[in-house]
């Protein structure tokens, strides 16, 4: 059973060591799974609710803390992605000494490099949980060129594709 | 540099010239951009921006744009950094207070609520149907995302020349590769990714001032 205090723990992990909302994806994905706390299906969900609710897309994390171990889980979440930021006051006066070495431009670039790449292969993993046919596929691809047009708001990207799930289930 | 020493005293007598809202104008502020953001990060940006920038003149255009920079190297979701940043600017730890109070608290709580109006429809018919279509959407979305995240990187690299875009590509697609095949964990992925490409850039760099 999920033991609440290091669920707190590995969100705290995940977010100190990423640098974005969604930089903690793959840190919190294979913690979770591999000890069969949460399913590709959690994430796929809480990912979903991120982008419609208000605020920073990165608030999935507390819908998935809510929905693996309920209120305290999602207050747990919120703690643990507002602490880690809190350095950036801390890496500010860093950067203002260091930022222009090529290798701390170097390292960002590669953190992000490898945030992307990860990123692709998680991606991977919800497809493949919602399966590769061609409704999907389509769907997929549907919406990457309305979110390639950057005119689209996100939640009507995804109540269009509710509309189609409903229309095609 | 010559910058540098600028910057920091541009910033070190800002603070007293801003902090003449008062707490509760601050948090109605971030109140009023953590509602209305809703559809990610980018709506967030845009109503920061507005309100820090133009708003209330809190940071310049340039200070703006830096501190966004600094946020994307450091640990967090960066709008959430901005936001201390701003906050800090403002009135110091009672600004930050403020700005995480009005950003997050809202949201958060919105969020709880559709989360836990999820999982009381998630059983019907119609929602399990809106569901499947969504996730692959997120799938779509979450490519554009790797995009928008990766092109600016590769973007970098190839203006610098070959050898520098050739090592992003291999980070992008070894990051991937590695995580897929192999059993080394993310974190060191993630850091071994940061670390080799420090070193690279930093050989490049060396090489490139060489050569002139």
């Amino acid at each position: 059973m999920i033991d609440g205090l290091l669920l707190f723990l590995l969100m705290l992990k995940a977010a100190l060591f990423s640098t974005s909302g969604i930089g903690n994806l793959p840190i919190l994905h294979q913690d979770l799974l591999s000890r069969g706390w949460a399913t590709d299906r959690n994430f796929t969900e809480s990912l979903a609710i991120g982008q419609i609710s208000p605020g920073p897309s990165g608030l999935w994390v507390i819908s998935l803390g809510y929905l693996l171990d309920g209120l305290r889980g999602a207050l747990f979440a919120l703690i643990a992605i507002t602490l880690p930021p809190l350095l950036v006051l801390v890496v500010h006066s860093f950067y203002r000494r260091y930022g222009d070495h090529p290798a701390t431009q170097g390292f960002v670039r590669g953190l992000g490099l490898a945030v992307a790449g990860i990123f692709l292969v998680v991606l991977f993993g919800i497809m493949r949980d919602a399966g590769f046919n061609a409704a999907n596929g389509l769907i997929a691809l549907g919406a990457l060129g309305l979110g390639a047009t950057r005119r689209m708001p996100v939640i009507i990207v995804m109540a269009l594709a509710a509309v189609v799930g409903i229309a095609l289930y | 540099m010559p910058g540098v020493s600028d910057r920091k005293f541009a910033e070190s007598i800002a603070p007293a010239a801003v902090s003449c809202l008062s707490p509760w104008q601050q948090l109605l502020i971030w109140l009023n951009i953590g509602i209305q953001s809703f559809g990610g990060g980018a709506a967030t940006l845009y109503l920061i921006r507005r309100a820090a920038v133009e708003q209330h003149g809190w940071l310049t255009d340039e200070e703006f744009t830096r501190y966004w920079g600094i946020c994307q190297i450091s640990p967090g979701i960066n709008l959430v950094g901005l936001s201390i940043l701003i906050g800090w600017r403002v009135a110091r730890w009672l600004g930050v207070a403020l700005a995480l109070a009005g950003l997050l608290v809202p949201s958060a709580a919105i969020t709880v609520a559709l989360t836990a109006g999820y999982a009381s429809v998630e059983q019907v018919p119609v929602v399990r149907a809106a569901l499947r279509g969504m996730a692959p959407a997120t799938v779509g979305l979450g490519l554009m995302l790797a995009y928008t995240m990766a092109r600016p990187l590769l973007a970098a690299g190839w203006r610098e020349g070959r050898a520098s875009l050739a090592t992003a590509w291999a980070l992008l697609i070894g990051s991937a590769l590695a995580t897929a095949f192999t059993p080394v964990p993310v974190l060191a992925v993630l850091w071994g990714g940061g670390a080799l490409a420090a070193l690279a850039h930093w050989q490049l760099a060396i090489r490139q001032r060489r050569a002139s």
